[in-house]
């Protein structure tokens, strides 16, 4: 079937610009990498010189490109319509999955910056876990709620700046320097908390209450994971620094000789991530009113596969935050579903296995067909 | 005619290796000046000492008439001197517009003023004549050889440069792109800009340029008029780096 749509990518003809039409239920992930770049080229087509605003605009907001993930997420909520019709489709169910989703979504956010960058984080599990024992050691605790978020905050990017800068200028490969922050600050996680679990203090519950205080139905983390989202969409597709780190990871000697300071960028991109590690550290404090050296274990695992299966390639230069959510929303609903039906979570394991395999396949198909 | 580019005395060492000895170049506003050599001869030495890459140990920079100090690729781009590299420094995986602006986004606000740039680029592409490209939001991967070296030399004008220089552009290109290339070099020289060719290709050489620089083993050989050489003298100043009255008398310049 892709060797069937390869050719009209190749075209470049308008009617690309709408990816092609449904019909083909396992195809889903295949179809993000060449409809983002058919649905990007047909809007300049129609427009070569406008094109960037209007239907190219809307292309760009994505929904076109990822129609294939959002068939699968639609066919994930099918099977949890028909298999529990009395529990999936309530409030309190959906409230769970996308509270769920939360913390590692923006965990996500920050991996999809460091992989289109051309780079991997591992660290960025071990890195909330130490932000959420940081900000909840007692000495932190009586400050008040205000400045455990932003230790929380601080210590997430810290440890990002860290990371960034022995790769960029101690010139280490990014799988070594972040497992050994993996390590380390898992290590001192422990340390700090004596391998024990640090509840919450009275006084500071209104960080418990981003979990707890509702608008609309939904908690307010919910609306901070969409605030991430958000902020990341228009970092990575509308400003100057989002554009480099596509350059960045597609060709590092030519962002360097177009004047582009590759190294800096490059640190920033992980202090980036640490960022976000920080600010899920508030949420998981949140969700679970402890910190705890526990916490996030194998977020980073579930972070890379949701960014991969989102259609962001692991070699850089390409790749996109909706992507990466639609990805994660779908894990997060396989969890639900597996869940929800009683059954056996290693055999969850293996069905996500299997998935990410798909997805990497599919994602290979669709990029043999473009060239 | 005031070359706008000029290097007097020009010399260049990496460690105990003299690349560089005693080279003059000059550049002219509307001509195409090859510069050619054999391998090793300097030739990209002193492109990059042009461009800032390389700092030059000593001799004299003018710019315009006007002696200057390059000690980066910032202070060259500033003068307005744009080199289009061989490798062609454009991300496969952004479109022409993106890969034009790439490192000087124009902003409106804090974001990208997408609207800007692509008005821009397109007038670039107007101007230089180009029509092969479909469109300017096309992916540089989906590019043809020819097409890549347009987008890396219209890169290069965007800037309202006064000097490009192209580090043999047609070295991987067949015949029909080759064509097209050498056409746009020269309507870039006839627009008045300065273009500095490096090339192995005689044929090139001589189809493109007014003035021919010979680079003997990092000493100039001679700079002269391409009308009043022929063929053969230039491969000789190439390879022995004297032809006739031309080129260097016991490795000086005569």
């Amino acid at each position: 079937m892709t060797d069937a749509r390869g050719p009209k990518a190749h075209e470049r003809s308008p009617a690309d610009g709408t990816p092609p039409a449904a019909g083909e239920p396992h195809g889903g992930e295949a179809r993000t990498g060449e409809a983002q770049t058919a649905g990007r080229t047909a809007a300049g087509a129609k427009a070569p010189v406008r094109g960037s605003s209007g239907p190219a605009g809307l292309a760009r907001l994505g929904e076109a490109r990822h129609l294939g993930l959002v068939l699968a997420l639609v066919l994930l909520a099918a099977i949890g319509l028909v298999t529990r019709p009395e529990n999936f489709a309530t409030a309190s169910n959906l409230v769970s999955i996308l509270s769920l989703a939360a913390t590692i979504g923006v965990i996500t956010v920050g991996m999809t910056f460091v992989i289109i960058g051309g780079g991997i984080d591992l660290s960025v599990g071990a890195i909330m876990a130490l932000a959420s024992v940081w900000a909840t050691t007692l000495a932190t605790q009586s400050y008040g709620p205000f400045v455990m978020i932003l230790c929380a905050v601080l210590v997430g990017t810290g440890a990002g700046l860290v990371n960034g800068f022995l790769i960029s200028y101690g010139r280490m490969v990014p799988f070594i320097a972040t497992l050994a922050m993996l390590v380390a600050a898992r290590g001192l996680a422990q340390r700090m908390s004596d391998r024990k679990t640090q509840l919450i203090q009275q006084g500071n519950e209104v960080i418990v209450e981003l979990s707890t205080t509702r608008v609309l139905g939904l908690p307010l983390l919910v609306y901070v994971f969409a605030l991430v989202v958000a902020a990341g969409w228009v970092v990575l597709n509308r400003t100057t620094f989002g554009r480099r780190t596509y350059a960045v990871g597609g060709n590092p000697e030519a962002a360097r000789l177009a004047g582009i300071d590759v190294r800096r960028h490059t640190m920033l991109l992980y202090a980036l991530s640490g960022l976000c590690c920080g600010i899920a550290a508030v949420l998981i404090m949140a969700r679970t009113t402890t910190g705890s050296s526990t916490h996030g274990d194998l977020y980073e695992l579930d972070a890379i596969a949701a960014v991969i299966i989102g259609g962001t390639l692991l070699t850089g230069g390409r790749g996109s935050i909706i992507g990466s959510i639609l990805g994660l929303l779908i894990f997060t609903l396989i969890t639900n579903l597996f869940i929800l039906n009683g059954l056996n979570t290693s055999d969850q394991l293996i069905a996500k296995g299997l998935i990410i395999i798909v997805a990497v396949l599919l994602q290979r198909r669709s990029l043999e067909s473009r060239t | 005619m005031t070359p706008v580019l000029e290097l007097r005395g020009i010399d260049k060492s990496f460690g105990p290796v003299q690349v560089l000895h005693d080279v003059s170049f000059s550049v002219y506003p509307g001509e195409v000046t090859a510069l050619v050599g054999d391998n090793g001869a300097g030739k990209s030495t002193l492109v990059k000492c042009v461009g800032g890459i390389h700092p030059i140990d000593s001799g004299s920079y003018f710019f315009e008439g006007k002696p200057v100090q390059v000690h980066s690729p910032r202070d060259a781009a500033a003068l307005g001197i744009e080199i289009v590299y061989q490798d062609l420094a454009l991300c496969d995986n952004l479109d022409i517009v993106q890969n034009m602006f790439l490192g000087r986004e124009h902003k409106r606000g804090l974001v990208l003023d997408e609207d800007t740039m692509e008005e821009m680029a397109a007038k670039t592409l107007q101007s230089l004549s180009v029509k092969t490209v479909k469109s300017i939001r096309q992916h540089v991967s989906s590019l043809s050889g020819g097409q890549r070296q347009t987008v890396a030399i219209a890169k290069a004008v965007l800037w309202n440069s006064k000097v490009v220089i192209l580090d043999e552009p047609t070295a991987a290109l067949g015949v029909a792109q080759t064509a097209q290339v050498l056409e746009l070099v020269r309507r870039l020289a006839d627009q008045g800009l300065a273009v500095v060719l490096i090339s192995h290709n005689m044929n090139d050489v001589f189809a493109v340029s007014d003035r021919i620089a010979a680079l003997y083993l990092g000493r100039m050989a001679a700079q002269v008029k391409t009308s009043e050489v022929t063929h053969a003298q230039v491969v000789e100043l190439i390879t022995s780096g004297r032809s006739g009255d031309l080129g260097l008398t016991n490795g000086v310049p005569a």
